[in-house]
């Protein structure tokens, strides 16, 4: 079998040679010494296939902490899982293709036709979202190695207000927002860019990267997973469908007694407490409330969109074709600067202005309808986010978050109630 | 509360459609790639020796390394992509070599030709030689992302900074491209 | 540790964390990305003393956007071949006719006695108003013609492919061939590319370029050398990168114009390599790395045929 992929994989490389030596090659000396020529190598990268393999152990993680988190309720498994994470996604694969950067790939393969997106990239992308309709958050829990790394390194974590947190927590709906314009655009990968955890994984990087990791991870001792809280988009997808899970890790394994010994099992907050008062305020004055905020969703998005709108131009510049044209028309004497590699090399490649331009243009039409989508977007966010405030829900229990908790089991050990 | 598992399970059927949807729509109207694996590869006829190779690339020591395509070689007295410019004598000093790093080797073969190798443990791709030969050679040097190094990263980073869009992703089966012939245009030709 | 020191502690990595993102993005900004610092470049060798240069661009024509391949001055007519066609031109670039060739040609020269125009491995020999007299025997696949030269007699041609000098009767005949080979040498005619020109001139010499070893090469007509010269620097007085002259031309005084690939300069120099004078520096081909086809008309005017620009440019020395 192994030798198949060698020839599968040799073969139109042979193919190619072949047909170039029909081409204007000129002949090389004729050797009189018994001078044999080298030939050029094409040393092969990691075995294709071995990502199925990831793909599997993706699986049994996601199989094995849902198990943990909701079954057998061990937090020792799902910190092992942990570990195990941090070592095979985390420092075995580097951290790439992670599920957090599979975002980019199927946005970029929604909007652009010819982007040819791997399975495995897909099932990435997939599987934890799976979970998450059924399980809640077990990726974020034991299987995320860049969720795992700063799990293991809370120290003394602070406690945020809620306002804060709340505040705070909106950045990942506007990351994501952002991640998928610019793949979708093809403009860049962003979420790749500014992935903190990967320089550390890899061992080395860009220096720029690294004090970014370093950073994450310095701030990581005392927020309890700054980025997973505050930053990671695809966690600001896992927030929306762990709502609608089917079953989720619960702090107590039946009825919960209130004896308040998990208040402050949660490093991340993640437990909701039970109302002081349990009074349903007036009726009428809150309904009124509620459809007054329903209402204020769709003016929100058209006022979102339109702001948007209004930034495209400002976005569109992260582009670097937008950008090189918008530098050459704007300041026409950067055309005299020889020091200027990319626009020598513009200039140089024969292609006429009117091509780039043309081609900026196509882009710049694609983040005007982007910033209208991503405006609108967020302002749907910001009044779901308001609607959430007002609705009234009688909390009798001491309970994990569906949107916000992931699964990592340290309350468990807390509750004294024992399983029926 | 039936209600509230209702809402509960109307929304995971939903996101669940959703779910279905989206990828219906990747595998039946895109292009999804089952068996093969996407590489990074960099087009030596558009490559302009910007020298980011060497900088750019996540690695400390880049995985682009210069790769001779012997086929197109003259096997120079004066190589282009050896020598500095201005060199008076023809030896290996290191003082005439183009290379900073001294990976490109010269070895004698009969008068008057020399074989030129690269030591790929040296070769940082700066592609200096790469420019050497290709203004005043055949262009038989050329820099190739090399798999066995490369991280193959969801964004090449040094795609991000090429000036002539030189790297491109492939299928692995075409994962190399060897210069065959060097008729076929290319961007040389900065007004320097 | 109290609160107000982490929450100090977290202010400052909330600062750094921005800081690197602004930073990350404006050092990648087109027009802020730093310079190479493995930058190869020779233009301290580009700049040439203005006291050599004794020659001026006089005259441009251009025949629209075709790929030009030869040139050649004969019986006051310059001789073009591009793809395809054959266009015979007054020398002062008015195009007089135009006649059809069935592939694309690589070289040509002219006499009296009509055009001769080298096809990849074969010759033909067109009148001088370019109709086709006859088509020549043609030579193996690896042939490669890149130049011809005419006496009265007899046509040399230079093929690449082969690594050898060939000789035929102006009727067709091809008599013999010699390959350069000196002594017990290995090898004759060094070509690592596509370059290989010869020319006879006014003395009757034959005189054949090895670019290898940025020789200029004097042959009998029956192969034996007589005499040779060579320069190799990277400075205006020599030849510069691994195969030049690229192309040459005989003056009517016996010198040589030469022009070179890489870095593109036309010179003029005596029989035995001593520089005269340059013709077109560095500076007027700028962007190229192509050497440009040469043709000499009988009062020492050079035609250069730009093949990047596609355009003939005229040089004549300055009064």
């Amino acid at each position: 079998m192994k030798w198949l992929k060698i020839l599968l994989f040799v073969f139109p490389l042979l193919l190619t040679l072949q047909s170039s030596q029909a081409q204007q090659r000129f002949p090389k000396p004729e050797f009189h010494t018994s001078y044999t020529q080298p030939t050029p190598t094409t040393p092969e990268p990691r075995g294709v296939g071995m990502e199925f393999v990831d793909v599997l152990v993706l699986l049994v993680v996601l199989s094995l902490t849902s198990w943990f988190a909701i079954k057998s309720r061990s937090r020792n498994g799902i910190l092992a899982l942990t570990l195990f994470s941090v070592a095979y996604f985390g420092f075995y694969r580097y951290g790439c293709i992670c599920s957090v950067g599979s975002i980019q790939n199927v946005a970029l393969a929604l909007a652009d036709p010819r982007y040819v997106i791997s399975l495995y990239a897909l099932l990435f992308f997939l599987l934890p979202l799976i979970f998450s309709l059924f399980f809640g958050r077990v990726f974020c829990g034991a299987a995320c190695p860049l969720g795992a790394i700063q799990d293991l390194l809370i120290y003394k974590p602070i406690t945020i207000p809620a306002w804060l947190r709340k505040a705070l927590g909106f950045i990942p709906y506007l990351y994501l927002g952002i991640v998928v314009l610019y793949a979708a655009t093809g403009s860049e990968f962003v979420a790749c860019r500014y992935d903190p955890f990967v320089g550390i994984f890899r061992l080395n990087g860009p220096h720029l990267m690294i004090y970014l990791g370093i950073a994450f991870l310095l701030a990581g001792l005392f927020i309890a997973r700054p980025y997973c809280r505050f930053f990671c988009p695809y966690g600001a997808i896992l927030n929306v469908f762990s709502r609608f899970s089917r079953r989720h890790l619960s702090v107590s394994p039946s009825k919960c007694i209130q004896c308040k010994l998990c208040t402050t099992a949660c490093p991340f907050e993640a437990i909701d407490f039970p109302d002081e008062q349990n009074e349903k305020p007036d009726t009428r004055k809150s309904t009124r409330k509620f459809i007054l905020y329903l209402f204020m969703i769709p003016v929100l998005m058209l006022a979102g969109g339109w702001i948007g709108s209004k930034s495209h131009v400002f976005l569109s510049k992260a582009n670097n074709e937008v950008y090189l044209a918008e530098l050459l028309i704007s300041h026409p004497e950067v055309k005299a600067d020889l020091a200027n590699k990319d626009v020598q090399t513009f200039l140089a490649s024969g292609k006429p202005m009117e091509t780039l331009v043309a081609e900026a243009q196509v882009i710049r039409e694609k983040f005007y309808i982007g910033s209208w989508i991503l405006g609108a977007y967020l302002g749907l966010v910001i009044g779901l986010m308001a609607l959430n405030q007002v609705i009234f829900r009688r909390k009798e229990e001491y309970l994990a978050n569906r949107g916000n908790c992931y699964s990592c089991g340290r309350c468990l050990d807390y509750c004294p109630v024992e399983k029926e | 509360m039936n209600r509230k598992t209702f809402i509960n399970n109307s929304g995971r059927l939903i996101l669940l459609g959703g779910l279905t949807y989206l990828t219906g729509s990747i595998i039946f109207k895109r292009k999804v790639s089952a068996s093969g694996k996407y590489v990074w590869q960099i087009d030596p006829f558009k490559c302009t020796q910007c020298g980011r190779c060497e900088s750019q690339c996540v690695k400390n020591v880049s995985a682009v390394k210069c790769v001779h395509a012997y086929q197109l070689c003259g096997y120079c007295d004066l190589c282009g992509g050896y020598f500095k410019p201005n060199s008076h004598e023809l030896t290996t000093g290191g003082e005439n070599q183009l290379c900073p790093t001294g990976a490109l080797k010269r070895k004698y073969v009969e008068e008057p030709f020399f074989e030129y190798t690269i030591d790929e443990e040296l070769c940082n791709g700066c592609g200096k030689c790469v420019k050497g030969c290709s203004s005043f050679g055949n262009g038989s040097l050329q820099l190739q992302i090399r798999h066995d190094l490369c991280r193959n990263c969801n964004e090449c980073s040094i795609s991000r900074m090429c000036p002539s869009e030189a790297i491109i992703r492939v299928p692995i089966e075409a994962a190399y491209q060897i210069k065959g012939d060097f008729v076929k245009p290319a961007i040389q030709n900065l007004k320097k | 540790m109290n609160r107000k020191v982490i929450l100090s502690v977290l202010m400052v990595l909330a600062v750094v964390m921005i800081a690197i993102v602004v930073i990350d993005r404006l050092k990648s900004r087109v027009d802020n990305r730093p310079d190479n610092p493995y930058e190869y470049s020779v233009d301290q060798y580009k700049a040439v003393d203005s006291t050599l240069v004794r020659y001026a661009e006089t005259l441009d024509f251009t025949f629209g956007d075709f790929d030009l391949r030869g040139i050649a001055f004969a019986n006051n007519r310059l001789y073009l071949v591009e793809d395809n066609y054959l266009l015979i031109v007054s020398p002062e670039g008015e195009k007089l006719s135009k006649s059809e060739l069935p592939e694309s040609p690589k070289c040509i020269t002219a006499s009296s006695a009509g055009i001769f125009i080298g096809f990849k491995n074969y010759i033909s020999h067109y009148s001088t108003v370019g109709t086709l007299i006859r088509q020549w025997k043609p030579l193996n696949d690896s042939a490669l013609l890149t130049s011809l030269a005419v006496t009265d007699s007899l046509l040399f041609a230079a093929d690449a492919g082969n690594r050898r000098v060939l000789r035929y009767t102006t009727g067709g005949i091809l008599s013999g061939s010699f390959d350069g080979k000196r002594d017990n040498s290995l090898h004759g005619f060094i070509l690592p590319s596509p370059y290989f020109d010869l020319a006879v001139n006014n003395d009757g010499e034959l005189w054949v370029v090895n670019p290898g070893r940025h020789a200029l090469e004097n042959y009998s007509f029956s192969g034996e050398l007589r005499g040779f010269w060579d320069r190799t620097a990277i400075t205006i007085d020599g030849f510069s990168g691994c195969c030049n002259p690229a192309q040459m031309a005989v003056m009517p005084d016996g010198s040589f114009v030469t022009a070179e690939k890489g870095m593109v300069r036309i010179k003029i120099h005596g029989s035995s390599g001593e520089l005269i004078s340059v013709v077109a520096a560095p500076e007027k081909f700028e962007g190229e790395t192509e050497a440009p086809d040469l043709a000499v008309n009988p009062a020492g005017d050079i035609y250069v045929l730009d093949f990047e620009r596609k355009m003939i440019r005229v040089f004549q020395i300055k009064k």
